[in-house]
């Protein structure tokens, strides 16, 4: 019975961060209508800067690591924007044209990142040293701490979303664009902010799954996998569905892999995304935007 | 279409070969007729059908090793193999494009990705059924034709047979099935499903049908690259594969005849020539793609077309 709960605290923990992650995701998806597949890739982003300021050359601690992070993260999205999706959106085939256009960009980013870090995988070290003893399950307090920070940022963000001008803008934006530009809202700039935060919630996340997993140059397309298995899961466009698909995901994983094996986990996933997409295309809540 | 293009390109290649002194050269050709019949494939489903597709690299490798394991464990007329691989790989597309029936363009998108990202992993756990895990295939057997032995060595033997192919192959989808009904069809579904199903366009038999063929006529090209190459291995469908294809694509252009192919010789030749610059190339890639998708996004065909002859106007769902 304890492993089993200590199977379950695992999931739970993924869930937390893997929502993190498919946050962001979602975010793109349902305000910009793009499907950004260099997240995974800024995932890994997020892990080299923390990497480069900590344990790589400046040895700054944790706080002050996520302190230079996420504006840097904020201004790379904000940027990312600008440059290369902004420009497409005039052109016929818009959509599969941002999809190659992220696409290229992934593999700009990944390359960039081999050739400046190498191949290897980089370590960084956990939040906090030590473990923790709840009720006779043993929980290191690097998941704790995760697992707290990752619950706190979901928290901010739905506060966000609900009450702060930009959030509500961008739900404005992901139901109608027509309709939240005829109300005054400057849709470009909601593009770039959306992109932005997406890449801080993608860097985060990859902050904190790095002394897990680990950071290499392709290391970012597991979870990217796994994020739109879990947006698709939830439904595109729906950001409570992500919330409770990312949990029920990562708990399913932490039990395929305590049973069956790690080396199974992405066939798992695959066949997870295949069985949701004949069953129940649009997900659990998911919402039609078009 | 620009039929006479293709008939100047192929008398003229098929000319060019015996005067073609470097192996290197021929090497190189070689490899863009493969290509062009993956990249014309790949033309087939996402620039005439409108299908977001990117598990083109799956029917590849698919081709690739279902040849290489029928060539080593049985003992199989290549002729013979080659039609048993496409029929494999056609089933292979069937299967890929049932669950993309009901989806959503970016849906589509995002499951064929899922198949290719998965595909790796899937052919590593899959050593116990012969796959040969991650370091793959070798000593696949040459090609046997009539009795000749094509070695790899043997580059003007292969650059005929895959001239051959790649002509035949083109041919067929640019000019026999596309100028025809099921072209007509992919094309009606690409630009307004709805009205094409008013029109009775039955849209789930033209897309499983249009991912059938394109999957057979890349798969057969995979057969080649395996039997070519003679090893086989999950690097295939690495991202530097997916880049390149891509790329041609993004450079040819998409749904305009000769983009697709001509988008195949010139990044194939362009690869190699960047072969000089080391770990950058990857690098150079991934940013020619960048750079191709924003500032040409119709490619390189469409620059120099007249717009009348531009078959693909802007599809106004998308808008």
């Amino acid at each position: 019975m304890g492993q089993w709960l200590e199977v379950l605290a695992g999931g739970i923990t993924q869930g937390a961060i893997y929502c993190v992650f498919a946050f962001g995701l979602s975010l793109v998806y349902g305000t910009t209508r793009i499907m950004n597949f260099a997240h995974g890739s800024f995932y890994m982003v997020g892990g080299y800067l923390a990497w480069v300021l900590s344990v790589g050359y400046f040895g700054f601690s944790y706080p002050i690591v996520f302190l230079i992070v996420v504006p840097l993260l904020f201004l790379l999205g904000v940027a990312v924007e600008r440059v290369v999706i902004r420009p497409l959106r005039w052109a016929p085939n818009w959509k599969t044209a941002t999809m190659m256009a992220t696409l290229g960009l992934a593999f700009v980013i990944d390359n960039l990142n081999l050739i400046i870090f190498g191949p290897g995988e980089k370590l960084l070290p956990p939040l906090a040293a030590g473990t923790l003893s709840i009720g006779g399950l043993v929980v290191s307090y690097h998941k704790v701490l995760v697992c707290m920070l990752a619950i706190g940022i979901l928290a901010a963000l739905e506060l966000f979303l609900t009450y702060a001008q930009y959030g509500q803008a961008m739900r404005a934006v992901a139901q109608d664009m027509q309709g939240a530009s005829m109300v005054g809202i400057n849709v470009n700039q909601i593009f770039s902010y959306a992109f932005g935060l997406s890449v801080v919630l993608a860097g985060i996340a990859g902050i904190m799954l790095a002394p897990i997993y680990l950071i290499s140059p392709l290391g970012g397309w597991p979870p990217f996998l796994k994020a739109f298995v879990i947006v698709v899961f939830g439904g595109l466009g729906s950001t409570r569905g992500v919330f409770y698909s990312a949990f029920i995901l990562a708990i399913i994983e932490s039990f395929v892999i305590f049973e069956i094996g790690a080396t199974w986990t992405m066939p798992v996933w695959l066949l997870t995304l295949l069985v949701v997409l004949i069953v129940r295309p649009q997900g659990l809540l998911g919402v039609r935007t078009d | 279409m620009n039929e006479k293009y293709f008939w100047i390109g192929l008398v003229a290649l098929v000319a060019l070969g015996p005067f073609v002194g470097q192996n290197y050269i021929l090497h190189v050709l070689i490899l863009c007729f493969i290509w062009s019949m993956v990249v014309a494939g790949w033309d087939l489903v996402m620039g005439y059908a409108g299908i977001v597709n990117f598990a083109q690299l799956v029917f590849f490798a698919a081709g690739a090793y279902a040849s290489a394991m029928i060539a080593i464990s049985l003992d199989l007329p290549p002729l013979e193999a080659i039609f048993i691989t496409a029929i494999i790989v056609a089933f292979v597309g069937l299967l890929i494009g049932l669950p993309c029936l009901r989806l959503r363009g970016e849906y589509v998108a995002l499951f064929t990705f899922a198949v290719h990202l998965a595909l790796p992993s899937l052919i590593r756990q899959g050593r116990p059924w012969g796959t040969g895990g991650s370091t793959g295939l070798m000593g696949i057997p040459p090609f046997e034709i009539g009795g000749y032995t094509l070695y790899t060595i043997d580059k003007l033997p292969w650059y005929y047979l895959t001239l051959t192919l790649a002509a035949v192959a083109v041919y067929t989808i640019y000019f026999v099935i596309l100028p025809r009904k099921w072209g007509r069809a992919f094309v009606c579904i690409r630009d307004s499903e709805a009205f094409a199903r008013s029109l009775g366009v039955n849209d789930y038999k033209y897309k499983l049908l249009v991912f059938m063929v394109s999957a057979a006529i890349t798969g057969v090209a995979g057969a080649l690259y395996a039997h070519y190459i003679g090893v086989v291995t999950p690097s295939i469908l690495e991202t530097e594969f997916f880049l390149i294809v891509m790329l041609m694509l993004c450079v040819g252009g998409m749904g305009l005849f000769p983009g697709a192919v001509l988008g195949a010789f010139i990044i194939t030749i362009g690869n190699e020539l960047l072969r000089g610059v080391g770990e950058y190339r990857l690098l150079v890639l991934g940013v020619a793609v960048l750079v191709s998708v924003v500032l040409f996004p119709n490619g390189l065909t469409r620059l120099f077309a007249r717009s009348a002859a531009v078959m693909r106007p802007a599809s106004p769902r998308e808008r």
